[in-house]
């Protein structure tokens, strides 16, 4: 049987302990975050997803190669982008994981009275301790009395706090793990269909079937609301109806629709010596292939309401015949084949998407709110006070980052209770300080 | 209604130049009746600059936060309001020679922005609206208090001890104490405004997160405040250091604003 020796199985493990540390240290996590401003802020000034032609004729050709070759195109789903996130990732796991049992003893010890660790408020005096407890919003506990005649008070708030960075930190990872899954597994795609029209849904096996769109415009021209009405057909043949305006998409058998854009299109009739042979609905940037001559094609490029007329291309065989604007009702003759446009109508463009992990993001953005919520602004505090037989009660205050404001609230609080602050043994000086 | 508010507009416009006038003469005379006089005219013109919002909000029929005019206006009177009050809990009055070229500068430019009343596109029709920009505001206002205090801080530093500015400008570590609570709010009302947009835009377009130039740079301000805060908690960076972090933030602050719109056209282009 292999035996691996014990000092390589230290190492290793002194090795991976190391790692750990490296990875969840604060140069690493405040390089990875400076890496990742500078990388977000040069990214947003080169415009994403454009072509090679389009980079070159605004950078020149050296440039072009280099944000291509960087894919600085398509920045944030690039390698080096998901390898920055991932390493941010790893940071943050590692923090969380190694700062845990620090965090769980600081907490108990918090929460102990016995403890004496870290430095504190203190005061002493015949006051009332009850009347502190109170304006340090505490409540006030049960005086407990121990065997060798200690009286002892003691009460903390606010330990949630010591969770605020840790929360935040798990906020983070969740929200960056959920959005790249569902990058990774979502599905996207747009639906444009005059009313009327029924388009299939992608390869989901449903279809979109647009009963109405209406566009709602002001005098002034500028829209006021768009809205479709739709109807869904399942992949077991069941339908349901929707309504969908923007800011109000409907979900439909796990799917979001969204009423994203419109354009125009127009009816389609095409005749084979007078006969005719197809009638179907085409929306501006759409191609309609001629049923029984499919290598002939019709693209419709732009759409003039106001004329009416089309913009429009023929294709055969992928090489274009031609180029023209045609009018409403115009005819127009390819050999035995006439295509005639007619009037002019408005499509709804619908994107259609479906993300698993929307909630896990969400989740991760609240845990970050209330992350950050926690560690600003609930400062735990604790507050002891005893008294051995008839001598002087002495307090004893901790406040997490309660800096100078928390030592002023509590001499403020002591000194209106009759107490004053407590004389340190070894000086004389008066003692003073919080944890900050 | 919103004639009377191009009115209150321009009065206040030509009062806040007045209050930085003021607390300038107040530097340079060294005179308190000075200060006084322009902590006066500040509550007034608060109090004028809210009946223009409020006048914009009746007569446009929603909250004036839509387009980059109205947003200007309400980042101005945040941070007159946020000013006026440190002013008047310190006793303060030398944040007014700091703060008030701030507020004029962005009223000003809110002055240069078309002020036209404009019925909402569809896709800001949501009650999210209202949420998304006043948690930007108070985040915007509260990086605006750290940088002017953070400016003070620098500023402080460099004057001789014992001075009139070290009389009227609380001690360093107050400064910077008040910096860093600014800093907090801020950040936290920045992940608000992040976190409401996110379930805005999922809502209007289908997408949470487009990596649109105003939406990244707003990651980046999160991002460099975020490194802030590290350091002050991790590594006890306080004082010098952390002011000029402070002032490099809000200079991300006001790239997200105003040079995203300018440069970086996205779909957050509503102006």
């Amino acid at each position: 049987m292999l035996e691996i020796p014990r000092s390589l199985l230290y190492n290793g493990d002194m090795c991976m302990k190391k790692i750990g540390r490296f990875l969840a240290s604060m140069p690493f996590a405040i390089g990875l975050l400076i890496l990742l401003a500078v990388a977000c802020a040069l990214c947003s000034a080169i415009p994403q997803g454009q072509t090679h032609a389009w980079y070159t004729a605004r950078y020149g050709e050296q440039a072009a190669g280099l944000i291509k070759a960087l894919r600085l195109d398509d920045a944030f789903r690039s390698v080096w982008f998901l390898v920055l996130a991932g390493a941010l990732c790893l940071s943050l796991l590692s923090c969380n994981v190694t700062k845990l049992p620090a965090l769980l003893r600081r907490v108990r010890a918090f929460r102990d009275p016995g403890t004496q660790a870290g430095s504190a408020e203190t005061a002493e005096g015949e006051g009332d301790p009850e009347a502190v407890f109170r304006a340090l919003r505490l409540k006030v506990p049960d005086r407990k009395e121990t065997g060798d005649g200690k009286i002892h008070l003691f009460a903390v708030r606010g330990t949630a706090g010591f969770w605020g960075h840790w929360i935040c930190h798990l906020g983070i990872l969740l929200l960056i793990i959920g959005f790249v899954l569902g990058q990774m597994t979502g599905e996207e795609m747009t639906v444009a269909a005059l009313p009327g029209e029924t388009k299939a849904l992608g390869k989901t096996g449903m279809q979109v079937r647009v009963e109405d769109f209406r566009a709602e415009l002001r005098e002034d021209g500028s829209a006021e609301q768009f809205t479709t009405e739709m109807e869904l057909t399942g992949p077991d043949g069941s339908r349901e109806n929707a309504t969908i305006r923007v800011n109000e998409p409907a979900v439909l058998h796990g799917y979001s629709f969204f009423q994203n854009s419109y354009g125009w299109g127009a009816d389609v009739r095409v005749e084979k010596n007078g006969k005719l042979l197809q009638a179907s609905p085409l929306c501006a940037g759409e191609l309609l292939p001629v049923e029984d001559k499919p290598e002939l094609v019709l693209y419709l490029q732009e759409v003039y309401p106001e004329l009416p007329g089309y913009l429009y291309r023929l294709y055969y065989q992928g090489n274009m015949l031609g180029m023209n604007v045609l009018e409403k009702d115009e005819t127009l003759t390819v050999d035995d084949y006439t295509i005639v446009l007619g009037e002019p109508r408005m499509y709804t463009l619908l994107a259609v998407k479906r993300d698993a992990f929307i909630p896990l993001v969400l989740a991760g953005g609240l845990l970050i709110l209330a992350g950050l919520a926690l560690a600003f602004y609930v400062r735990p505090v604790s507050l002891r006070a005893e008294r051995q037989g008839s001598g002087p009660w002495r307090l004893c205050a901790r406040c997490r980052r309660g800096g100078p404001m928390f030592h002023e609230a509590f001499m403020k609080a002591a000194a209106g209770a009759g107490f004053s602050a407590a004389v340190n043994a070894e000086d004389g000086t008066a003692a003073t300080g919080g944890e900050e | 209604m919103l004639q009377a508010e191009n009115v209150l507009f321009t009065i206040v416009l030509v009062g806040y130049f007045l209050i930085m006038a003021l607390y300038f003469a107040f530097v340079i005379v060294k005179k308190d009746a000075l200060a006084k006089a322009a902590e006066a005219l500040q509550a007034l013109v608060l109090v004028l600059h809210t009946a223009a919002l409020v006048l914009r909000g009746i007569g446009a029929g929603r909250w004036p936060m839509t387009n980059q005019y109205e947003f200007a206006t309400s980042f101005a009177w945040a941070l007159c309001l946020v000013s006026l009050i440190f002013i008047r809990k310190y006793r303060f009055h030398v944040l007014g020679a700091f703060a008030s070229p701030l507020t004029l500068l962005i009223i000003g430019y809110a002055a240069m922005q078309s002020r036209e009343v404009r019925e909402l596109m569809p896709s800001l029709r949501s009650s999210w609206l209202a949420f998304h920009v006043s948690t930007a505001i108070i985040a915007y206002g509260a990086f605006g208090v750290a940088f002017v205090l953070s400016l003070l801080f620098l500023f402080r530093g460099k004057k001789q001890a014992e001075g009139f500015w070290h009389r009227h400008i609380p001690a360093e570590d107050k400064l910077d104490g008040i910096s860093y609570r600014s800093v907090t709010l801020g950040i936290l009302f920045l992940t608000m405004t992040m976190l409401t947009g996110a379930i805005w835009a999922q809502q209007a377009w289908g997408s949470y997160w487009s990596w649109d130039p105003k939406e990244t740079w707003s990651l980046v301000t999160w991002i460099i405040y975020a490194v802030y805060l590290h350091l002050r908690l991790r590594r006890g960076w306080k004082g010098k250091a952390a002011a000029w972090f402070a002032v490099l933030g809000f200079i991300c602050v006001i790239f997200t604003y105003i040079g995203v719109n300018t440069f970086l056209p996205g779909i957050h282009s509503y102006a």
